[in-house]
């Protein structure tokens, strides 16, 4: 003990320790204890019994979900409107960042002041409030179909909220609308940190507006995008549960019910806590391996990994 | 520097301190407060039951009321708070699932004080008996008058727990006091309701089936495209986000019109007016047939385009707007009919359709399933407040205020003695309420437990009229309009179920209390899931295209339910029900 105190990198490795020693235990209360939680897949749980009193059911709710040909398909379904969705998501990621880069060209301050924030405002609205919007807009008597019977493009009123037709399209454009300004903010910081001179340099070189765009700007925040990409790549199969929740209806549902709805339509209507932990555990395992394919990937081509 | 270091290190811990206490003290600090409220007052608490006048010597209490029936959680307020406080010095303070979501009801059973006062579905009830939740009240329960006047219908319950040797823990809710068997209100839960002007309009024709309701409806939506303000009316507007409730199977509005045809869904089964229990998908039960029904009428173009997509609250202002022309719910009128209405003959009223017989179930004598119950963790000297406004809860005082409101403000006594209801926009205007009972506006004050010991169709003892208003002497005599003789001389009855009674058109399913098996974890999940698909595919086959569409996705969905179990979802609703349809017969007898 006494060598200990004496040694003075250790004591000072011991202080430095301290330092993150908060937020390990942060990390290990929110996100390692409630990993406790997967104990629930394997009994058969029922509240308001406590879990002791419960039969232990090994690995039943795993099997349950492929027993028959009905309930594969219904899972696959959902990992298929999972992996579209998030597929598409991903497909248009550079959105944002060219929506900032562009935003970051006008040059009359006041408008793009103004722009930004329109874009940034959906970013707080609810998606209950959005669907109440998309209702209001888009029901038999809502504002299109009032301007479409109006001008003659259809004579009875269509009903666009119950199509399921382009599903996984509508709804990135509605994620978009409701995200693009904020996730360009991230973007408009990297943008301001370029170097001036850089541009500078190129607007002495006779580069044009586009040019520079393309060999100057574009270049310095490919970084961060690429960051970006990856995060979300390991979010790839939790798209959220709350827009698809609020949009979703008996005849969208084939096409809109992803894996986080899955587990909620699952578990809160009549408790079937057993199998949503046991299908949650599933996608626990599988956003790790895309994780580390990720990662691998990153490897192969950048040279260097991010985790 | 260092002592810099020091203080913001020790920050880092305070914070993460008071981050990890968070987590676990919720339920702590409030089994905290409850125990010391409860000890404080042990040592005032004197024990003059039955005393409520003297509610200033006790000591200040809340309860904790965990009520699946409340549309509202938080500190009772208003008028019933003032009623309460005054006698009891009591504050209620009322945790909702309908609004808290029903994990609530999951993590406070796990914690093992749900609360005070529990107000419990009839399964929940039967598991936190189970499970050590529920306190024994035997003991006491027969010292208060008041329930001990419905101990034949508080004993049923409780002899109806599996293994329960004659001890009580639960009181049933809207118990009545006539009989299981009969029936005393006019109209029954669910009836086609179509408007009378209307109706008279085509010429009162005389309707054999649903398709006759079709053309009534058809022609009706043909004189009358639009309401007064210009909005385009349809016969019928649907809803979607009450399906699967109340655990039955399917979507609620088809649900509720099979018992047109004298059946009765019960989960994933029917139950024919012989007895017998055929499954949900068999094609000659009225699930099918009203499904059809409505595939029919969409077929026609009397469906309501935005039905799939829009909630209650859409459906209901377009009730309240006039541009709906079938009801089916007793309680739906209430969004149209007024006594100005009904004065116009413009009120929707029960039209009988020739092919059918009508389910109800009988009076609530036995109670309607919910039960009061009180918490296991209770100590004795708030145990016995508890028990002291339970007993209130169910006196002719306490339902007065309950179903009728406060004397003076709602309802006054005639010159005649008789019972005369007032301001009887009261809770649909919510009326602000005079400072001397309470101020704040009628209906924002109004009682928010929003379940009943005894039901409004009790008699009170004391006035020998219902609690209802609805069948008061002096309320009849104001609603007997025009329009109402009208009805009663071309049906030749002088209220709906009076016509049905007399054309032998009445199912009455008799009132029993019995504790049925709940679903196992497995049989949780079947129910669950079928019920999502028989939902999905039923709103698909209202809008199906054609005929051959319609039978080819009701077949789709058959194989679908058949992949998730529901072969034995119907074997154990079958033995389930079973066990009450057998009590029923009992009573019957």
């Amino acid at each position: 003990m006494k060598e200990f105190f004496s040694n003075k990198r250790k004591v000072r490795g011991f202080k430095e320790f301290l330092y993150i020693l908060p937020f390990l235990i942060l990390v290990l209360v929110f996100s390692y204890y409630p990993l406790y939680g997967w104990v629930y897949a394997f009994f058969d749980y029922k509240p308001p019994f406590p879990l002791s009193w419960e039969k232990f059911v090994g690995l039943k709710w795993f099997r349950s979900m492929v027993e028959n040909e009905v309930k594969l398909k219904q899972l696959l379904m959902v990992l298929r409107n999972t992996f579209a969705m998030s597929g598409i998501s991903l497909f248009f990621s550079w959105f944002p960042m060219i929506f900032a880069v562009f935003l970051n060209e006008i040059k009359c301050k006041p408008f793009q002041k103004v722009v930004q924030t329109v874009t940034t405002l959906p970013n707080f609205i609810s998606w209950v409030l959005v669907y109440s919007i998309a209702y209001s807009i888009f029901n038999s008597t809502g504002v299109v179909n009032t301007i479409g019977m109006a001008l003659g493009l259809f004579d009875t009123p269509q009903m666009f909220l119950q199509s399921a037709d382009h599903i996984w399209f509508k709804m990135w454009l509605w994620l978009t609308w409701k995200n693009a300004g904020w996730s360009a903010i991230m973007y408009l910081a990297a943008i301001s940190g370029i170097d001036e001179s850089l541009i500078e340099a190129a607007k002495v070189d006779g580069a044009s507006r586009m040019q520079i765009i393309w060999h100057i700007t574009i270049p310095s925040i490919l970084p961060t995008y690429f960051v970006l990409v990856m995060l979300n790549l390991a979010n790839f199969l939790s798209n959220g549960m709350e827009q698809y929740f609020v949009f979703q209806n008996a005849f969208n549902k084939d096409s809109i019910q992803v894996l986080d709805l899955y587990v909620y339509n699952l578990a809160m209507g009549s408790g079937g806590y057993s199998l949503s932990t046991a299908i949650s555990i599933l996608k626990s395992v599988v956003s790790i391996i895309l994780l580390c394919v990720t990662n691998k990937i990153s490897k192969l081509v950048r040279g260097e990994g991010f985790i | 520097m260092k002592s810099k270091k020091l203080i913001s290190l020790l920050c880092v811990a305070a914070m993460t301190a008071t981050m990890l206490t968070g987590c676990g003290g919720a339920s702590d600090s409030a089994s905290g407060t409850a125990s010391t409220s409860g000890s404080s007052s042990s040592a005032t608490n004197t024990g003059n039951s039955g005393d409520s006048s003297a509610a200033s010597d006790k000591e200040a209490m809340t309860f904790e009321i965990f009520d699946v029936a409340a549309n509202y959680q938080g500190i009772q307020t208003g008028w019933f708070a003032k009623v309460v406080k005054d006698r009891f010095n009591i504050e209620l303070n009322i945790i909702a699932p309908q609004v808290a979501g029903d994990a609530i009801y999951q993590t406070r059973a796990s914690s093992g004080n749900l609360g005070d006062i529990l107000i419990l579905e009839s399964g929940q009830f039967k598991e936190c008996v189970e499970a050590g939740l529920v306190k024994d009240i035997s003991s006491d329960i027969w010292n208060y008058s008041n329930l001990a006047g419905y101990k034949d219908q508080i004993d049923m319950l409780n002899n109806s727990l599996e293994g329960n040797d004659g001890k009580t823990y639960g009181i049933p809710t809207e118990m009545m006091n006539t009989s299981p068997t009969s029936y005393s209100q006019d109209v029954i839960y669910s009836s086609p309701l179509l408007r009378w002007d209307l109706y008279k309009e085509l010429g009162c024709p005389d309707i054999a089936d649903l398709d006759g309701l079709l053309d009534v409806l058809d022609q009706m939506m043909k004189n009358h495209p639009t309401n007064d303000a210009g909005d385009a009316c349809y016969p019928l507007s649907l809803w979607s986000d009450w399906d699967g409730g109340d655990g039955m199977l399917g979507i609620a509005n088809v649900v509720q019109l099979t018992t047109w045809y004298g059946e009765k869904i019960k989960g994933s089964t029917i139950l024919k007016p012989d007895g017998t229990f055929i499954p949900l998908t068999d094609k000659d039960g009225s699930y099918y047939k009203m499904l059809k029904f409505l595939y029919n009428a969409n077929q026609r173009g009397l469906v309501d385009p935005d039905s799939a997509t829009q909630d209650w609250n859409s459906a209901c202002a377009k009730m309240s707007a006039g541009q709906v022309y079938l009801m089916w719910y007793s309680w739906q009128v209430g969004f149209w009919n007024s006594t100005d209405r009904l004065k116009d003959g413009t009120a929707f009223i029960f039209t009988p359709v020739a092919d059918q017989t009508y389910y109800t179930d009988a009076d609530s004598y036995y109670g309607s399933g919910r039960v009061f119950a009180v918490g296991s963790q209770v100590d004795d000297a708030k145990y016995q407040r508890i028990m002291e406004f339970l007993d209130w809860y169910a006196s002719p005082e306490g339902l007065m205020f309950q179903h009728d409101g406060i004397e003076g403000f709602n309802y006054e006594k005639g010159s005649d003695g008789r019972l005369v209801q007032i301001n009887s926009n009261a809770l649909m205007d919510n009326l602000p309420v005079p400072e001397e009972w309470g101020g704040a506006g009628y209906n924002d004050g109004n009682n928010a437990i929003n379940q009943w010991i005894v039901s409004a169709n009790s008699v009170n003892p004391t006035t020998g009229e219902t609690y209802s208003v609805n069948y008061w002497s002096t309320y009849k005599e104001e609603t007997m309009t025009d329009m109402k003789k009208e009805w009663a001389e071309k049906f030749g009855a002088a209220e709906p179920v009076d016509y049905m009674k007399a054309n032998n058109k009445l199912v009455i399913s008799p009132n029993v209390s019995v504790s049925l098996p709940t679903d196992s974890a497995d049989i949780s999940v079947i129910r669950n899931q079928c019920n999502e698909t028989v939902c999905d595919y039923s709103w698909r086959m209202i809008y199906a295209s054609d005929d051959a569409a319609f039978d080819a996705l009701w077949d789709e969905m058959s194989n679908c339910l058949d992949g998730f179990g529901f072969q034995d979802l119907v074997k154990f609703d079958k033995e389930k029900h079973q066990i009450e349809l057998d009590a029923k017969n009992a009573v019957a007898k």
